[in-house]
């Protein structure tokens, strides 16, 4: 199979040699740092100022970031399971993954690079600090970002010439551009983290000891987990709706089932890291609490506490958007119709969950109301708002969509296993089981101290994820080599599905950036957290629908910029056969009974 | 005509995300603002002002309501509804203000019972309160039920001495007259030789200091006066010839007066 000319082939090479650039300017900041000193400690960005440009920019970078992340975890993934089944469909659909990440790495390098221009010219005083403390850690993000680059470069360029019985090292590759890409995202992270919980230093704010007690601060390695999963839910979720625009613009059928197809993987794979991204999300909250209790009641209690409102109105629409969309899916496999009397009870389930977790604790009421009322929280809801009801309610909505999934991986297997009856039996206790366990801890928690209710969502968590181990290890051998009642009709679903996928990834890109407030928010008038306050007139945290169009004005230009993006990356094929570009583009339309 | 997919699609998650920021736009609006700092130090401040200062300081700066309440029990800490009476009896041989003093700024030394021991000492960062502020925060608690009689005195010296950790508060008020100080820069200082400020014209030879108090600090502007060529030089401009003589040419009470003017431009 030959490959045409790649594309962008000259545009990360120069992204990375303006990064190295950067890193060489960076390097040589020590030496400026007595002068840097005397500089101001803020300089004024004209039209919108400094704090502005350096949120837009660094959410841009953090989106773009996140991308190339996120979907190379992913692609490899697809790529090993191509490999390993012999199945060329998801050769190609890795390599259509690596494509998107590839036509975007330049962008996040370009980024990257201007947001240091900006921290350096716009906050120098910040910025002498942070290199201070983190100086070393500069060189070992430079020369990973080398390590990156290439990998990637070898990776992608090599996908013909690494074919065959060089296969596994193909796959090496794509597994060590990913282990590198970690390992960037851990170094950067230990800079985002130590400004929120800062560690290693004495009280005037300077190193006690080596670098290494500043990045393990209480949040790194939290923060690094839950963005490593919200990478690929974010990857999954861009790829989805790249699909779901090449479906809806598709002329042909083949095509719309090939991108039918593709839209269904990347949502798997954006649901599969959803559902346990909120544990992670518990585990960073605890720790910030571990960090400073001030801080974790400020960020729950405090200003910010209406944003968790907006937070679970998202995460419901994600929730809901997912198995709406499984849901459509299963329209277009015969033998589904078994599995529809499911849907109203699951719909209710996730719109009951939906409502209690967007519930507030206080609400908004005028003295008058408020009197009649006794209190800022109703008498009846004010129960609802509470984290014993939300924790519960979380927990099922992750039950029910993962009872959601496993319907639509079913939905044309029939087990010819038999012990097929005692399988579900314990497959649906297990649903049961966690069930009550996550009820039971939630209802206990409004009868015990605030201390112990947090530990109950340990419990409650364990009993999820212990009920999707056991579901899953059942699931397995109860379908290996069942019936099909028929042909998955890949391209015949409605749409609508298609607009849900896009819904899906605007809903999470706007969640990371309401996130990024969150997490920049809670540190309010500081730079680094207790250390070093923010003297500059733009100290003062915004109100959270100033942050929202900000937040909504930078997502349309990511938008636009990846619509670009993609627009550049499509024009080396055009003129040319669908196919003849890579690798053969798979047949798909009625031509497989496997879900995935 | 048909509308193309593109065009379908932008205006959808147009429509989306302007949604989510309508919702966002219609919930309480609340910002955070940098805490004012609170001086008293030798100045006359009678107790019912002082009581108001550390009533202003206890749902604010101090951040004192997000775990306490007044008159009401809290899971996290004590209800301070009497505390200033029950403080004189919390441990014994300990006066109530020496109680309080400590339950402020070393709150693990004395945990009272069924609570978590998680409250930061106040005069340390995040919360950071200077002397002046924890002295009114203690009259306010003593008032709770109790007799004021905390003086500044009682206050140690060491208290809030970190307060401001790495960074300068936010505002500094000097005793100096920015109209006084006006004349200063364009007369005696001779500063509108090399630099312009706002209205007031003059030769690039030094930077424009039209937002010189956006982006600098008080103790810079005061030191780069005094010392220019130690302070050292904005890059892009010549070294060494801001004079460094302003030390012994402007009477201190004319040096207080250029600094509060040029703290004036933002």
């Amino acid at each position: 199979m030959s490959r045409g000319k790649p594309v962008g082939r000259s545009a990360p090479l120069a992204a990375g040699l303006l990064l190295a650039a950067a890193a060489v300017a960076l390097l040589g900041l020590p030496a400026e740092a007595q002068e840097a000193a005397r500089e101001p400690a803020y300089r004024a960005f004209p039209w919108i100022g400094s704090r502005l440009a350096v949120w837009a920019v660094a959410q841009l970078h953090l989106n773009f970031a996140a991308f190339i992340l996120g979907v190379p975890i992913f692609a490899v993934i697809i790529e090993i399971i191509g490999w390993r089944t012999r199945d060329a469909r998801y050769d190609w659909l890795a390599h259509e993954f690596v494509k998107l990440t590839f036509a975007a790495f330049s962008t996040t390098a370009l980024l990257g690079a201007l947001l240091l221009f900006l921290f350096v010219g716009y906050y120098p005083k910040f910025w002498t600090y942070m290199t201070s403390i983190f100086f070393p850690t500069y060189w070992i993000y430079a020369l990973l970002f080398f390590a990156e680059t290439f990998t990637v470069y070898l990776w992608y360029y090599g996908w013909d010439w690494l074919q065959g019985s060089r296969k596994w090292i193909h796959v090496g590759l794509g597994v060590l551009s990913n282990l590198f890409g970690t390992a960037i995202l851990f170094v950067a992270n230990s800079w985002v983290t130590f400004m929120i919980s800062p560690a290693g230093i004495d009280e005037s704010g300077a190193l006690k000891g080596g670098v290494w007690a500043a990045i393990t601060n209480f949040t790194w390695m939290p923060i690094n987990i839950h963005r490593l999963i919200a990478n690929i839910v974010f990857g999954g979720t861009i790829a989805g709706a790249y699909a779901a625009f090449r479906f809806l613009a598709a002329k042909t059928d083949e095509e719309r089932a090939r991108y039918d197809w593709m839209g269904y993987v990347g949502n798997f794979v954006a649901l599969s890291a959803f559902i346990v991204l909120p544990f992670a999300g518990y585990w960073l909250g605890r720790e910030i609490y571990a960090f400073n209790q001030t801080m974790g009641i400020t960020m729950m209690g405090g200003f910010m506490s209406w944003l968790w409102i907006i937070q679970a109105i998202l995460i419901g629409i994600l929730f809901l958007g997912s198995n709406y969309y499984l849901w459509l899916g299963m329209e277009r496999i015969p033998g589904a119709e078994r599995y529809r009397k499911y849907v109203p009870p699951m719909l209710i389930i996730l719109t009951i969950g939906f409502m209690v977790w967007a519930t507030p604790r206080s609400m908004v009421i005028t003295l008058d109301e408020a009197r009649a009322m006794g209190g800022t929280h109703h008498p009846l809801l004010g129960f609802l708002g509470v984290m014993s009801a939300k924790n519960t309610v979380v927990n099922l909505m992750i039950l029910t969509t993962f009872l959601s999934y496993i319907l639509y991986r079913r939905a044309n297997r029939v087990s010819t296993r038999p012990w097929v009856r005692t399988g579900m039996a314990v497959q649906w206790a297990a649903f049961g089981a966690a069930a009550v366990i996550v009820v039971f801890y939630g209802v206990y928690g409004y009868f015990v101290e605030s201390i112990v209710r947090i530990g109950f969502s340990v419990y409650q968590v364990l009993a999820v994820l212990a009920a999707i181990v056991v579901v899953m290890a059942i699931d397995v051998p109860l379908f290996k080599g069942a019936r099909s009642t028929g042909e998955i009709r890949w391209g015949t679903i409605a749409p609508r599905s298609q607009y849900v996928l896009i819904l899906l990834a605007v809903t999470f890109t706007w969640l990371m950036g309401l996130m990024g407030f969150a997490r920049s928010g809670i540190r309010q008038h500081w730079h680094v957290y207790g250390v070093l306050r923010d003297t500059s007139p733009e100290a003062v945290t915004p109100a959270l629908g100033y942050a929202a169009n900000v937040i909504t004005v930078v997502t349309l230009v990511f938008f636009a910029l990846v619509m670009f993006i993609f627009w550049l990356g499509g024009l080396g094929e055009k003129g040319k056969e669908a196919g003849a570009h890579g690798h053969a583009a798979p047949v798909l339309a009625g031509g497989s009974d496997q879900d995935a | 005509m048909r509308v193309p997919v593109g065009v379908k699609v932008g205006v959808f998650s147009v429509a989306v995300m302007a949604s989510y920021s309508w919702f966002a736009n219609s919930i309480p609006q609340i910002e955070s603002r940098p805490p004012q700092e609170l001086s008293l130090e030798g100045g006359n401040v009678t107790p019912a002002q002082l009581i108001k200062a550390g009533e202003e300081i206890y749902r604010t700066k101090g951040t004192c309501e997000i775990c306490h309440q007044i008159g009401q029990k809290g899971t996290r800490a004590p209800d301070l509804a009497g505390v200033g009476a029950r403080a004189a009896k919390a441990k014994p041989g300990m006066s109530a203000k020496a109680y309080l003093l400590e339950s402020l700024i070393q709150p693990s030394a004395h945990v009272v019972e069924g609570f978590p021991p998680i409250m930061p000492a106040v005069d340390k960062p995040p919360i950071a309160l200077n002397r002046s502020e924890v002295w009114a925060l203690t009259a306010f608690l003593q008032s709770l039920g109790g007799t004021v009689d905390v003086a500044l005195n009682d206050i140690p010296a060491s208290v809030g001495a970190t307060a401001g950790a790495t960074g300068a508060p936010a505002e500094v008020r000097l005793p100096g007259d920015p109209k006084a100080g006006k004349t200063v820069y364009m007369t005696k200082g001779g500063c509108l030789a090399c630099h312009k400020a706002g209205d007031i014209p003059g030769t690039p030879v030094g930077p424009d200091l039209s937002q010189l108090a956006r982006i600098q600090t008080p103790d810079y502007i005061m030191k780069k006066i005094l010392d220019p060529k130690g302070a050292g030089t904005v890059a892009g401009f010549p070294p060494g010839v801001m004079p460094p003589t302003f030390g012994q040419t402007l009477t201190a009470r004319e040096f207080t007066d250029l600094v509060a003017f040029l703290l004036t431009l933002k």
